[in-house]
Parts: C-alpha cells; sequence; structure tokens
C-alpha cells in the first residue's frame, strides 16, 4: 500500500510542454484514472512515473521514497501498456518468471508463484503457451500477473482495454476493478474513455492540454464539471445561453426565456454577466402537460425525435433556443410527437453555471 | 502455373490479409505470363552458364581448351582437396566472411538499433542516405579511395610516421587486415539495412516492460531486444558471408594478389592460365561452401525460433 505524490512535475520538450505543473496525491489502495484527449500529457504522466520519460522540474514519491532519480528498474512499480507487450520468445511462464528472474528469486520459489499468480488471474495450465496463441483478454492476464508476481509497489495501466472489442471491454473492466480492490494496490489508470473512468476509478483527473483542471470522484466530475471542457468531454451536455447575476456564495440568479432562477455557479462574479448553463439530456424533463414542482419549465416545441432502444431523444425548442432531451423508453410514458407543444424544464439544482 | 495458382489462393484467403475484404475466389488470369520474361532471362543468363561450368569441372583440364566433353573424371577435384594451396583456401575464404561477417554485425548493430529507433521521420531519411551513400560510387572507385588511406604512404601512415608514433610505414593492405576492411566497406550498408527492417518490428514498449520488470538497460536488450533481433542478425550475417566469399575485386585490389582466397585462384586459374575445367571446380567448391552456410543458417534460425513457428 503505497501513496503516490506528483509535486509539480512538468516535462517540456524543446519550447512545448507536454505536461504543466501537476500537483496530485493518489492515497493508499485508490484507483485513480487519468482522463483526457489525446495528446494531453496523460501518458507522458504516466510515463514520468514510471521512469521512462525524465521529467524537466517537479518530484514523484511513491511513500517517502523520492524516485524521481530512479530508473525504472529500481522504482518497483508494475506496468500494462496498451499492446501488452508480452515477450514473443517466452512461454506464458517465462514471462512471468521474468521480473522474479531479474530480482534473482530462487527456482523453487519462482515456479510457486507462477502458480499462484496463474490462478489469481484465472490461467491454470497456461504455462507453455506463447502470446500469438493467446486472445487479447489473456495476453491482458498474462501482463497483469506478469507484473503483479513481483509484488510492486503501484500499478500503472496505459490504456489497457482499447485494444479490447466492446465485450471484452466490458468484462475486463469490472474484472480489473475487482482485482485491484482485492489486492489493494494503488493504481493510475490512463485513458481517454470517460465511461471506463467513471466505471472503474475512486477518482478521476481530467487532463486538458497539459494541466490537470479537475480532480473529483465519477459522481463529482459528472455531477459538477468545473470547466466548459469538462462538461464537454464527460457525457453530453446541453449548453444554453443564459445572463447569471451574482447572489450568494457559490449560486448565481439566471435569467433565461423570461424566468429566473438560483443556480450553482463556481467562482464568483461581481456584476451581470453572460455565462453558459450546462444542463444533462437526462435532466432536461419534457411532458406535455404538467412538470413536478420545483422544475423551471417553459413552454416548448418538439421539433425531431430519435428513437434510441432504452432511451428516446428529443430535440426540443425553446424560444429559439434548441435543447436536448432524453426520456427512458417506458411503457407508460407515451411517446411525443413532432411539433407537439410540450413543456419542458429542469431542476436548477442539478444544473452548473459556466462563467467565460 | 499450378504453383502460381496455389500461391495466390492462399494470399487472398490469408486472414490477415483480407481484413475488410471478403476474400474471394475468381478465375486467377494468366499471372505466370508476368513472371515469364524475368524467368527465361534469369535460365538463359544465369542458370545456364553456370551449370555449364559445372559440367566442364568434370573435364579433365587442358589449358587453353573451352568446351564440354563426355569424359568425366573427379581429378580437379582431387587436386583441390589435396594441394594445400587450394585446400587451404575454402578455409581463408570461410574465415574471412566469418570474421567480416562478425565485424559488421559489431559496427552496424548500434547505428542499426539508433535508426530503427529515431521517431522523426526527416533524421531517419538522413541516416538512411548516409548509410546507403556509400553504394552510390563503383566499388572499384570506393577500393581506390580506401587505398590512398592505407598504403604505405597512405594518409594514415603519412600522419603516424610524423607524429612519431611509428617508426616505419604499418601495412594496413596487401595483406588479410586490408582485405577485411575493404570488405566490410563494402558490405555494412547491407547488414545495416537487414538489421534496421528486424528492431523496428520490436515495439519499444518490450524493453520497456523489461526495464519495470528490473532488467538494467543491458539486461533488457540481452533477454529482450537481442533474441528478438535474431532473424536480422541471421540474414544480415548470410548476406555479409556470401558477398565476401565471393568477392573477386577487394581480395585482388586491397590484397594485391597475396591473400589467396577462392576468387582469386578461379580467376588465376582461368584467365591467365586458360585452365577452364580447373577454375571452374574451385567455383564449385566456392558455390557449395556457400551453400552450406545457408544450411548452418536455417539451422541456426530454426532453433532460435524454437517452440514459435
Amino acid at each position: 500500500m503505497t501513496e503516490i505524490r506528483l509535486d509539480t512535475l512538468t516535462k517540456r520538450y524543446g519550447t512545448s510542454t507536454a505536461v504543466d505543473g501537476i500537483d496530485l496525491t493518489i492515497g493508499e489502495g485508490e484507483f485513480f484514472s487519468l482522463l483526457g484527449p489525446s495528446g494531453c500529457g496523460k501518458s507522458t504522466t504516466l510515463r514520468m512515473i514510471a521512469g521512462f520519460v525524465t521529467p524537466s522540474a517537479g518530484r514523484i514519491l511513491l511513500g517517502d521514497d523520492d524516485v524521481t532519480a530512479l530508473p525504472p528498474e529500481a522504482r518497483d512499480i508494475g506496468i500494462v501498456f496498451q499492446n501488452y507487450a508480452i515477450f514473443p520468445h517466452m512461454n506464458v511462464a517465462a514471462n512471468i518468471a521474468f521480473g522474479l528472474k531479474m530480482r534473482k528469486v530462487g527456482k523453487a520459489e519462482i515456479d510457486k508463484r507462477v502458480r499462484e499468480v496463474l490462478a489469481q488471474v484465472g490461467l491454470e495450465g497456461y504455462e507453455n503457451r506463447y502470446s500469438r496463441e493467446l486472445s487479447g483478454g489473456e495476453q491482458q492476464r498474462v501482463a497483469l500477473a506478469r507484473v503483479l508476481v513481483t509484488r510492486p509497489r503501484i500499478l500503472l495501466l496505459d490504456e489497457p482495454l482499447s485494444a479490447l472489442d466492446k465485450n471484452m471491454r466490458e468484462e475486463m473492466k469490472f474484472w480489473i476493478k475487482d482485482l485491484q480492490k482485492s489486492l489493494g494496490i494503488t493504481t493510475v489508470y490512463v485513458t481517454h474513455d470517460q465511461d471506463e473512468a467513471l466505471t472503474m476509478s475512486d477518482r478521476i483527473g481530467v487532463m486538458e492540454r497539459s494541466r490537470l483542471v479537475q480532480v473529483g470522484t465519477p459522481e463529482e466530475i459528472y455531477e459538477r464539471p468545473a470547466t466548459l471542457f469538462v462538461t464537454g468531454f464527460i457525457g453530453h451536455s446541453n449548453l444554453i445561453d443564459v445572463t447569471a447575476r451574482p447572489e450568494t456564495e457559490g449560486h448565481c440568479r439566471v435569467h433565461f426565456a423570461g424566468a429566473d432562477f438560483s443556480a450553482r455557479v463556481r467562482g464568483a462574479l461581481d456584476k451581470e454577466t453572460p455565462a453558459q448553463l450546462a444542463v444533462r439530456p437526462e435532466n432536461v424533463i419534457v411532458d406535455a402537460e404538467t412538470l413536478p414542482d420545483g422544475v423551471v419549465a417553459f413552454p416548448a416545441k418538439v421539433v425531431s425525435e430519435t428513437y434510441q432502444g432504452p432511451i428516446v431523444r428529443y430535440r426540443i425548442d425553446i424560444q429559439g433556443t434548441t435543447i436536448t432531451a432524453e426520456r427512458q423508453n417506458q411503457a407508460h410514458r407515451p411517446r411525443l410527437a413532432v411539433g407537439d407543444a410540450v413543456l419542458a424544464g429542469w431542476d436548477p439544482a442539478r444544473c452548473e453555471t459556466l462563467l467565460r | 502455373m499450378a504453383a502460381a495458382m496455389s500461391k495466390s489462393d492462399a494470399l487472398v484467403l490469408d486472414p490477415a490479409r483480407s481484413i475488410g475484404r471478403r476474400p474471394v475466389r475468381r478465375p486467377m488470369p494468366k499471372l505466370w505470363l508476368l513472371v515469364l520474361p524475368a524467368s527465361l532471362f534469369f535460365l538463359i543468363f544465369f542458370i545456364l552458364p553456370v551449370a555449364s561450368l559445372l559440367g566442364m569441372s568434370f573435364n579433365k583440364t587442358i589449358p587453353g581448351v573451352l568446351g564440354f566433353s563426355s569424359a568425366l573424371t573427379l581429378d580437379n577435384y582431387v587436386r583441390i582437396f589435396t594441394r594445400s594451396l587450394y585446400f587451404d583456401a575454402i578455409f581463408r575464404s570461410v574465415g574471412i566472411g566469418v570474421l567480416v561477417s562478425l565485424v559488421c554485425l559489431l559496427l552496424g548493430y548500434p547505428l542499426a538499433y539508433v535508426i530503427a529507433r529515431t521517431k522523426v521521420p526527416a533524421r531517419v531519411t538522413v541516416l538512411t542516405i548516409l548509410v546507403l551513400s556509400s553504394m552510390q560510387l563503383d566499388m572499384v572507385i570506393r577500393l581506390y579511395g580506401l587505398m590512398v588511406l592505407l598504403g604505405d604512404n597512405g594518409l594514415i601512415n603519412q600522419m603516424l610516421l610524423a607524429s612519431g608514433l611509428v617508426s616505419a610505414p604499418l601495412h594496413l593492405m596487401y595483406n588479410t587486415f586490408g582485405v577485411v576492411v575493404g570488405l566490410v566497406q563494402v558490405t555494412l550498408p547491407f547488414m545495416i539495412m537487414s538489421l534496421i527492417g528486424v528492431i523496428r518490428q520490436i515495439p519499444p514498449s518490450f524493453e520497456e516492460a523489461a526495464r519495470s520488470l528490473g532488467a538494467s538497460r543491458a539486461a533488457a536488450f540481452r533477454h529482450v531486444a537481442l533474441p528478438l533481433s535474431m532473424p536480422g542478425i541471421l540474414s544480415g550475417s548470410l548476406l555479409v558471408f556470401a558477398m565476401s566469399i565471393s568477392s573477386y575485386v577487394v581480395p585482388a585490389l586491397m590484397g594485391g594478389w597475396k591473400v589467396l582466397v577462392l576468387p582469386i585462384h578461379v580467376y588465376q586459374q582461368i584467365a591467365e592460365a586458360g585452365r577452364w575445367q580447373f577454375g571452374a571446380a574451385i567455383a564449385a567448391v566456392l558455390f557449395l561452401t556457400s551453400l552450406l552456410a545457408v544450411i548452418v543458417y536455417d539451422r541456426a534460425a530454426a532453433y532460435i525460433a524454437g517452440g514459435r513457428s
């Protein structure tokens, strides 16, 4: 169980900055995801923790040890790559034994631990296979077994699911998460897939253009995105142009389409200012007749309807502003028709005001 | 024709090659017509001459007589394997070939590794052009350049004498050393190109995985990069070995007729003594030596591939 601390970690290549002063503490046993689009610096950050990239500035601490200057082999870290990097000239047993051989562990002990870890990842009897005889999911398990057998202090996972097909990805998502929890190993998971990050993580750090822009639990990140970028990157949101006026700490008075209501805001505003209100499509409530209490309601018109199986997606026009609404496709709720005059609105408590 | 058909079908049905395409079986066009010109050229201008030379090697040696008779004899071969002058030349040729392969490997691997691992395309292009540029000039011209450098009055000896490091010129050519230097200069680009192709196929993450599992840089190279480079090392070595033992120009110029390897004997017997039949027998031995190297290579490759193939 090791805590990871990154202290103003920075990587510059010539004049461009790949990672810009990341301060972050990842707790013991935590599953932490670095989430962001390609080129945001998440992989470079992981490679600095692993020791493959030398930081331009800042420090990396594992527990109380400063490992910033240590080569990869002295860090006692397990890393699983996107392509798994199973050595093709060694069979599964030799692949798993590799780290133990490098640590000069005795032959009998190696055999015992290889058997144990193969049982742990559910690959008993695979000792003599070669990587080309394994499916993607099996290679994934071998790659994990190979690092776990060395009992590393922390586990780094670099987009380990992106090479798998969709069904296998779903299965491995939960398998990895369960394994991580049962071992209690501090884990950093790099991904560009918000769904993986939301499902697997204890906390998520969202990166944008070399910086860490928001750190929080999946719920915090999804419900209260800190910036326009995070709002757009995690899930879908309607971004509605509104006017915001100062109110209390953490809230502002929002004016839209003739209605006035209070909504959450990060940071303070001192005067009336244009802003954007982020409303998730599943939080837009549409009904032909009445909306529940506490919902700001507007007269609206159905512009289009898209049937998507479990949900039905509507485009709704509110006084010239078109927003998207999603409704569960349930038998007791009659579908709306294009052109219908309806009521549409949202609970202000579930919206976020984003200042420019 | 049948062989061409089945080979083409295998290509179409190979799942790795037909991703996104449906395997289609349609009547094959007459593809064999396309390989006919090259095959004919090869037959007339390569196989026939070599075969007639081989046939001639079983005729009695009569100086000045060029032709094939039906009276067969093994005299020429007996002579090669009983006279140390010729017998030693086999081992001299093989020894030089092995040495040149080793030197090319040691010089070429680091450079090939750097080129294969360079990510900036412009830099790769520049380095590759540098490697290949030595092949732009004709070999004879390059060897004359080398002679200017290595001769008793050459640049190197002039500098050594002027600096007082030596009192008499070092003999850097017209000996085995000169031949090896010349052959390395000629064959090194082939070794490097063979290695680049194979090293590029090894994902850098393999070595990184080894490092994070506790291997030092050297151990990661020894246990991962080196074994995975073996196909390139073997094919590059075979190419360099075959080029070295069959080279006539390099031993002629750099060895000054003093390093008697098989091709020099062939030339002397045929061009100088007009003994076509005996020269042909030496050429046949040279060819068999090369063939033996290919077999050894093949066995080694199969052994290294182990359970993987």
